[in-house]
């Protein structure tokens, strides 16, 4: 359910922007999620491509990234990607909050935990 | 800025780079700004749905009477039945109804400390809407967080949610006298949360009758009165 309020602020985001800059249309959209978000990138989709209808943004292209989670150990100063555990029994990766090389939970999170909108293309006149 | 011309006219790129969390960063920071300018101390209290988030927080404002002013932001789905338990126990209670929202976030904590009266406050209990998952990167503007389980939710619940405790300092384990009944080892649900969280405070209660309440005031180490 996080995905609607994140979705109501990307829709709000790009058509705000979309009219500062006197635009007819907005063509394409990138946004960047990070995978420690939580978030459900088809579920965003959906509600983003809901909200744009009847607005200047429908049927706009729609283009996601799915950010990597990555760490930095304070204990080994391993820098990298978080390691996860897949067990098909808990329905998703979990990701494990210790470094990889020496199991130290002194990390830091560095990537993963971000929702950002890149940049857009939009049609002027 | 790319520009590229069609015989629509001209398709240009706007680089954005906008944080969709960060308005929200931004709020919780003038938060405990705010709560800062005024002495108080501020609690973010997050657990499943009937994991005892406000059987604690009644014992708590119980345990803490006459010595700490205390208040509650209660979140919530939709019903004042947990702001009402609350104000039971004589805490100032301020309900927000999130009209079918997940979580609680700082634009509401904010509009909910607009309408308190923060000069005489200590402490405010935030309980944020019984979910695990999607309160996670929604800080509200409180000074720490607590997670509330308990053994009725089964042996895998700290190791299926291990974001929410990473942002934790205190864990209460609650319903501990349900633990044999349910199968569930706590000592074992101890240790996963240690494996996050070497650091975390955690705490055995039970909210019914008060027992490991104040090992969880002494865990919470509250500012000084």
């Amino acid at each position: 359910m996080h995905e609607a309020a994140i979705s109501q602020s990307i829709v709000h985001t790009v058509l705000e922007e979309a009219e500062k800059q006197e635009a007819i249309k907005v063509e394409s959209v990138e946004i960047e999620i990070g995978e420690l978000t939580f978030l459900g990138i088809d579920q965003v989709e959906f509600w983003v491509k809901t909200n744009f209808e009847e607005t200047i943004a429908q049927g706009a292209t729609i283009h996601f990234k799915r950010v990597k989670a990555e760490i930095h150990c304070n204990a080994c100063e391993f820098q990298g990607a978080l390691a996860v555990k897949e067990d098909p029994g808990y329905h998703m990766n979990l990701p494990l909050f210790s470094c990889p090389k020496c199991e130290s939970s002194d990390i830091e999170i560095t990537q993963g935990k971000e929702a950002l909108i890149r940049r857009i293309h939009i049609l002027r006149q | 800025m790319k520009t590229m011309h069609t015989e629509e006219g001209k398709v240009i790129e706007i680089k954005m780079e906008t944080n969709l969390y960060g308005k929200n960063d931004d709020l919780a920071k003038k938060n405990i700004e705010l709560l800062n300018e005024h002495g108080i101390h501020a609690i973010d209290i997050l657990g499943s749905i009937g994991s005892g988030k406000t059987t604690i927080i009644q014992q708590l404002v119980t345990h803490l009477q006459g010595k700490y002013r205390t208040a509650a932001i209660a979140g919530d789905i939709t019903t004042t039945i947990d702001a009402d338990r609350i104000k039971e126990k004589g805490a100032t209670v301020l309900q927000i109804n999130t009209d079918g929202g997940c979580h609680l976030d700082a634009n509401m904590v904010k509009n909910a400390l607009s309408v308190i009266d923060l000069t005489n406050l200590d402490l405010i209990f935030v309980e944020n809407v019984g979910n695990l998952i999607c309160p996670g990167g929604w800080p509200v503007g409180t000074h720490q967080r607590m997670v509330v389980v308990s053994t009725t939710e089964g042996p895998y619940m700290i190791v299926k949610h291990p974001y929410i405790f990473q942002n934790a300092s205190v864990l209460a384990i609650n319903k501990i006298d349900m633990a044999d009944a349910m199968e569930v080892d706590v000592d074992q649900l101890k240790r996963d949360a240690f494996k996050i969280k070497p650091d975390l405070k955690v705490v055995f209660t039970n909210g019914r009758t008060g027992e490991g309440i104040p090992d969880l005031i002494e865990s919470l180490n509250l500012p000084d009165k």
